[in-house]
């Protein structure tokens, strides 16, 4: 690449490496090697942002998130993690009917059947 | 992680900015769906604004552009007949009028249904809302303006009720129309192997299709779960 190319590159870089090719080259050869990884990484980063979120919204509900997507395989409902996320954050309802759905589904909760209710102890004066 | 989750959906954005031309006058809005307010931060791949929230507000997320916009498309409701020309006649006087004044009063919106629905397009689903665009994976053979009808609903979504597939809602249908069939943006695919002289720079557009939604239809045979309110 010639240097014009690699000072377009290197905008918003740190000291030198965004005025002096020499330095400019190495650092952006960095961060395209560093790109090229981190769309792979992405996927997984995504992947397990979703599922803390998923998690979230089902604990919320009483279940937890392994049972939650235990009970939706078992009734054979493809929707991706991605979506159920999304649904999680802002369609509540459509969650929570999910929700029921899985633990129809799968009632491993037994002991989580309500939302937990804090723990403090509570002395009657 | 639970505590910022239920932050991130307890945490009401204002609405920073009013929407532009074809959407819903908030003044006239009653209805009492109630819906988690759209968090302010959003990592989403599928960024876009829920349009069941009383602020409606469409503030982007930072990390992405809104993929999915309101348009003025003509809006296929389920069970009456399609009327275009009139819609599109009405949304003609409003665009003309909405972008001299400044405060929208009372303007005559086309009301859309507000129901959403969860489609599988190229092994990859999206939450699809009717009048927004989408950029799915290029379907060959797809000329512009084409009328396209997918049929792999996952979900579908409406004010009172959801209907959940499994796996697929039956004889559902998502109409859309293909809009342009483009290239995404470049991204620099560089190899490079330290001390072995080894460098290679590619770049990549992967193609694609944007789509604008016109309608969902054929949910409603489906057996539902309704919200008893």
């Amino acid at each position: 690449m010639n240097k014009d190319k690699i000072f377009k590159l290197a905008k918003g870089f740190r000291g030198r490496a965004k005025d002096c090719i020499r330095i400019a080259r190495e650092r952006v050869e960095k961060a395209l090697q560093y790109s090229y990884r981190d769309r792979r990484t992405k996927k997984r980063d995504m992947r397990s942002l979703w599922i803390e979120r998923i998690n979230a919204g089902t604990r919320l509900q009483g279940v937890n998130y392994g049972n939650f997507m235990h009970g939706l395989m078992k009734e054979n409902i493809q929707l991706n993690r991605k979506v159920l996320s999304e649904l999680s954050m802002h369609e509540s309802y459509s969650f929570k009917a999910l929700v029921d759905v899985s633990r129809n589904a799968f009632p491993g909760n037994k002991k989580v059947a309500l939302p937990p209710k804090k723990e403090g102890v509570s002395i009657v004066v | 992680m639970a505590s910022t989750a239920t932050a991130f959906s307890l945490s009401a954005t204002s609405s920073a900015f009013r929407l532009s031309l074809a959407h819903f006058p908030k003044q006239n809005h009653n209805s009492s769906f109630v819906s988690l307010p759209k968090p302010t931060l959003s990592h989403s791949l599928s960024s876009r604004k829920s349009i069941f929230t009383q602020n409606l507000s469409s503030k982007p997320s930072f990390s992405l552009i809104p993929k999915f916009s309101e348009s003025e498309a003509p809006v296929i409701e389920p069970e009456t007949a399609p009327d275009p020309e009139s819609t599109e006649i009405d949304i003609g006087v409003e665009v003309e009028t909405a972008s001299t004044q400044i405060v929208e009063v009372e303007k005559e919106v086309p009301k859309r249904e507000e129901v959403f629905a969860i489609v599988m397009i190229g092994s990859r689903q999206y939450i699809l809302f009717p009048g927004r665009f989408i950029y799915t994976q290029r379907l060959k053979g797809a000329n512009v303006n084409d009328k396209i009808i997918l049929n792999k609903v996952l979900l579908v979504g409406t004010k009172n009720s959801t209907y959940i597939g499994k796996p697929v809602v039956t004889n559902a249908a998502v109409h859309a129309v293909v809009e342009e069939q483009g290239l995404n943006p470049k991204v620099i695919v560089f190899k490079y192997k330290k001390k072995k002289n080894y460098r290679r720079k590619i770049g990549h557009r992967q193609p694609n299709t944007r789509i604008r939604i016109t309608g969902i239809t054929g949910y409603l045979d489906y057996p539902a779960t309704t919200l008893e309110s």
